[in-house]
């Protein structure tokens, strides 16, 4: 049957909800009711060629049809100033303006700042019209707004102060652009002026914006802004384009600025929502759907990369049409998750109901449940890797990407959510993409339908991880499920009621409280099975005032499809480093004794055993198989354990002396290729079939206070545990792993360590 | 731009009197290739995204139709023709015929390009 997964949208208020409490679930569809059943997954992989798709059905206090709305995503950021009318004009002179770098000219106006309403027609504004013109537009007592165009067209990617002073009392106006030089191009200046018409209605009762229109009075806005304002302001006294720029916002103690009436410094409070003016009016305002901050401005030297250490020079705000944090939408139904659940991966299923249902009609809303705080615990806590599968929410990359189908080696196979995404671009898409001006995307949310996060969606990352529950599942192994939002919030609280933790296929964000709770766990005696690859590679943090988006940036290293402008690799949210945790001086190697070495375009490898496999600290790990085997020479979807991304052994980047490196992988080939941190110069031999770094390596170590930690260097590794009925040699060790993990004799770390 | 960007970063120019690279490919559209066809299908497989053939999942594991990625985002996305192919390596081998068509405008011989 060809499912349609995409009548049904919906997401949680929040990913990860105790058993015990309450989730509220925001649906939307064109139908009008909506069928909601709750499944626990075991594994959410409907492929015909795998262990099959595996579920119970819950029985909740949702269970049946619910009324649903059809709800409409509403993407764009913006800046909303209230201000009981202090930023209406009034009469006599009003001048206002900003820095602008328009980062994308097309389509439609792009608003910079105003009351404007478009549904009104009442109000004012700047904007830029679809060719880049800078455009004055003036609501009229009766008839259509008045609009006066400045005839030289803003370029993109450039910045420039574009201005409007008003004289209402001559009934004049004149628009004005400055660009200051840059590189090889000269200073220009341009202004022209305007008599104004009669009855001019200014007051749109409605708050002031910055980078958007107001569509309406019903809090929706149009016209956003692509690219970076700085410093908006607005005077009501007279002041001429030049003497207006260089109007220096800061206050001095006791001396007032006559006819201020705002100056917006968004170098304050870069990494909260709310934009602050500094003019003794207190016009202070908030950003809805989370624009950029901690973005380079007009004034950023280049001395500096980090805007902690200069804000000033952090003065811009970039907002994009297409940013979507929350898409706010009415909630359908509320679940309180009984005390009793177990933790695990739940889903709400959603189909069509009534008398006569469609069949082919199967939606789905991912959410995690924890242990409640009373409930008793498995002695394994398997940490689902929520930031990853953010990071990767609404990925397009199979549509969007230049290099993509030749680094996958195939035709692309687009799920019909592609094709979804590719119609509906305003769900949002991953940090793997860009906006639609072509800069990276920075922040991924859970406040929206996440496609690739669902059973009968992209595979990569969640379905992957529920072959290993799967696993665990028939192998009777009793667990419990936090996710990194927990680990995240709580540290190594979150863990410490566990002997053992599992991380899944593809761990690869991870914040600073996650990666030190994880070494703080282990160094305090806790067994850390890292079943991944590609892990523990990002440095990103749940940014803290929209905390349920991921921020990621860009560095100057690593596999990535964008690249952070200079300047901007530091997140806004929490000021550190962005990039890899290898270029924080915490390489993954240091955590679990691998790190990132390659990405499999082609086929996939195997493992087979190194001499240090000898040794006796690791005979538990080998019990039942042979000393020359192939170690998953077979494996769903991969074909091999080796594969996707891996993951190497190495001293220098911290790997433990003491560990063991106790298989290495083999078989790989030319579509095997490094990662870019890998390599300092390009030269010949850096494939899988010439290099001896392009490979995956189990590791085994003890930590101190008898913990241990062991770790595959394979994204693939899980997809071959169900091979052969689950009975193969990477089921066998790593039931041997977590058997001897789960057993609480101290595992003792070699004197010469 | 950065060599990953670039629509237009691989400069290999498809010989079309190279078909015994076509016959290495019809082979095993899905196999290990010598390097010179693994130049020729990274050369085919790169480039704008816009236009690009691609294959809509409609039963995972199971079929599997043909589609282009429109120009711009937003716009829709049909399907190119009826066929539905129940594996992957002939719709490699399809695909990879179309695109010789395009690229060299040189219609393949019968006798290497029947199907699989």
């Amino acid at each position: 049957m060809i499912y349609k997964t995409n009548e049904y949208l919906g997401y949680p208020d929040r990913i990860s909800v105790p058993a015990g409490e309450a989730v509220r679930f925001q649906l939307s569809s064109k139908r009008p009711s909506v069928k909601v059943e709750v499944l626990r997954l075991r594994c959410g992989d409907v492929d015909a060629n795998g262990p099959g798709f595996k579920y119970e059905v819950m029985t909740s206090s949702i269970d049946g049809e619910h009324a649903c709305l059809d709800q409409p995503i509403r993407p764009g950021s913006n800046a909303v100033i209230d201000h009981d009318g202090a930023l209406v004009p009034t009469g006599g002179h009003w001048c206002f303006g900003a820095y602008v770098y328009p980062t994308r000219i097309a389509d439609n106006a792009k608003a910079v700042m105003g009351n404007w309403c478009e549904r009104s027609a009442r109000g004012y504004a700047l904007e830029l019209d679809e060719e880049g013109t800078l455009v004055l537009v003036l609501g009229q007592a009766s008839g259509t707004p008045a609009r006066f165009a400045l005839d030289v067209k803003l370029r993109p990617r450039v910045w420039s102060f574009v201005s409007c002073a008003l004289d209402l009392s001559q009934g004049s106006a004149s628009l004005s652009l400055i660009v200051p030089p840059d590189g090889v191009r000269p200073a220009a200046a341009h202004s022209k002026s305007f008599a104004l018409p009669q009855a001019l209605a200014l007051d749109s009762g409605l708050p002031f914006l910055i980078a958007a229109h107001h569509l309406n009075g019903d809090r929706q806005y149009s016209a956003h802004f692509d690219g970076k304002i700085e410093a908006p302001r607005v005077l009501s006294r007279p002041l001429d384009a030049e003497a207006l720029r260089v109007f220096d916002g800061r206050q001095r103690t006791g001396a007032s600025d006559a006819g201020l009436v705002a100056f917006w410094d968004f170098s304050n409070g870069i990494s909260s929502l709310s934009v602050k003016d500094l003019s003794p009016n207190g016009l202070h305002g908030r950003l809805r759907q989370l624009p950029r901050r901690g973005v380079t401005g007009f004034h950023w030297s280049g001395s500096v990369h980090d805007w902690r250490l200069s804000p000033q020079e952090y003065a811009a705000i970039h907002f994009h049409s297409d940013d979507i944090y929350d898409c706010g939408w009415q909630t359908t139904c509320t679940l309180d998750v009984p005390a009793h659940w177990r933790s695990g991966v739940y889903a709400l299923r959603l189909t069509s109901g009534g008398d006569n249902p469609d069949r082919d009609c199967e939606s789905y809303v991912t959410f995690f449940v924890t242990p409640s705080k009373a409930s008793r615990r498995a002695d394994l806590v398997v940490v689902a890797s929520v930031a990853t599968y953010l990071a990767y929410a609404n990925s397009a990359l199979r549509l969007y990407q230049v290099h993509f189908e030749t680094l996958m080696e195939h035709v692309l196979w687009l799920p019909q959510d592609d094709v979804f995404m590719q119609e509906n671009p305003e769900i949002g898409q991953s940090t793997y993409d860009c906006h639609v001006d072509g800069s990276g995307r920075a922040y991924s949310s859970w406040l929206r339908p996440i496609l690739n996060m669902r059973p009968r969606g992209y595979w990569f990352n969640l379905i992957n991880d529920t072959h290993i529950l799967d696993w665990l599942e028939e192998k009777g192994i009793a667990y419990d499920l936090i996710t990194d939002v927990e680990l995240d919030r709580e540290g190594a609280r979150a863990l410490a009621p566990y002997r053992v933790m599992m991380t899944p296929t593809h761990p690869e964000y991870y914040s600073f409280n996650m990666m030190n709770a994880i070494m703080a766990y282990q160094n305090a005696g806790g067994r850390h099975v890292s079943m991944g690859g590609n892990a523990f590679y990002w440095r990103c943090g749940f940014h803290p005032a929209a905390p349920a988006a991921l921020e990621v940036r860009r560095g100057m290293a690593g596999t990535r499809t964008w690249e952070s402008e200079p300047g901007e690799v530091h997140l806004a949210g929490t000021g550190e480093p962005g990039s890899l945790w290898r270029h924080s001086g915490f390489a993954p190697q240091k955590l679990v004794g691998v790190g990132f070495s390659a990405m499999i375009n082609d086929t996939c490898g195997y493992y087979l055993r190194t001499a240090e496999s000898e040794d006796a600290r690791v005979t538990f790990i080998f019990e039942g198989t042979g000393r020359h085997e192939k170690f998953g020479d077979f494996g769903f979807r991969y074909n091999g354990a080796v594969g996707s991304e891996i993951d190497r052994y190495d001293l220098e980047l911290g790997t433990p002396p003491h560990a063991l490196r106790i298989a290495t992988s083999e078989g790989l080939g030319a579509g095997a290729l490094p990662t870019p941190e890998e390599f300092r110069t390009v030269v010949d031999g850096l494939d899988g079939t010439q290099n001896a770094l392009v490979r995956a390596d189990m590791v085994f170590f003890e930590t101190i206070n008898g913990g241990a930690v062991f770790a595959t260097g394979s994204i693939t590794y899980g997809m071959s545990l169900g091979h052969n009925n689950y009975d193969n040699n990477i089921s066998t060790i790593t039931w041997n792993v977590v058997n001897r993990f789960l057993d609480p004799r101290p595992f003792v770390m070699p004197a010469t360590a | 731009m950065d060599h990953t960007s670039d629509p237009a970063a691989l400069r290999y120019v498809i010989d079309p009197k190279r078909l015994d690279l076509v016959e290495e490919f019809r082979a095993s559209p899905l196999g290990v290739h010598s390097p010179e066809l693994r130049k020729l299908l990274a050369r085919m497989r790169w480039g704008r995204p816009e236009g690009r053939l691609v294959l809509i999942v409609l039963e995972p594991g199971k079929a599997w139709r043909l589609s282009r990625i429109p120009k711009r985002r937003g716009d829709p996305m049909p399907f190119v023709d009826d066929r539905v192919f129940t594996s992957l390596v002939e719709a490699e081998w399809h695909v990879f015929k179309l695109r010789w068509q395009e690229m060299t405008g040189t219609t393949l011989p019968a006798e290497v390009s029947g199907d699989l």
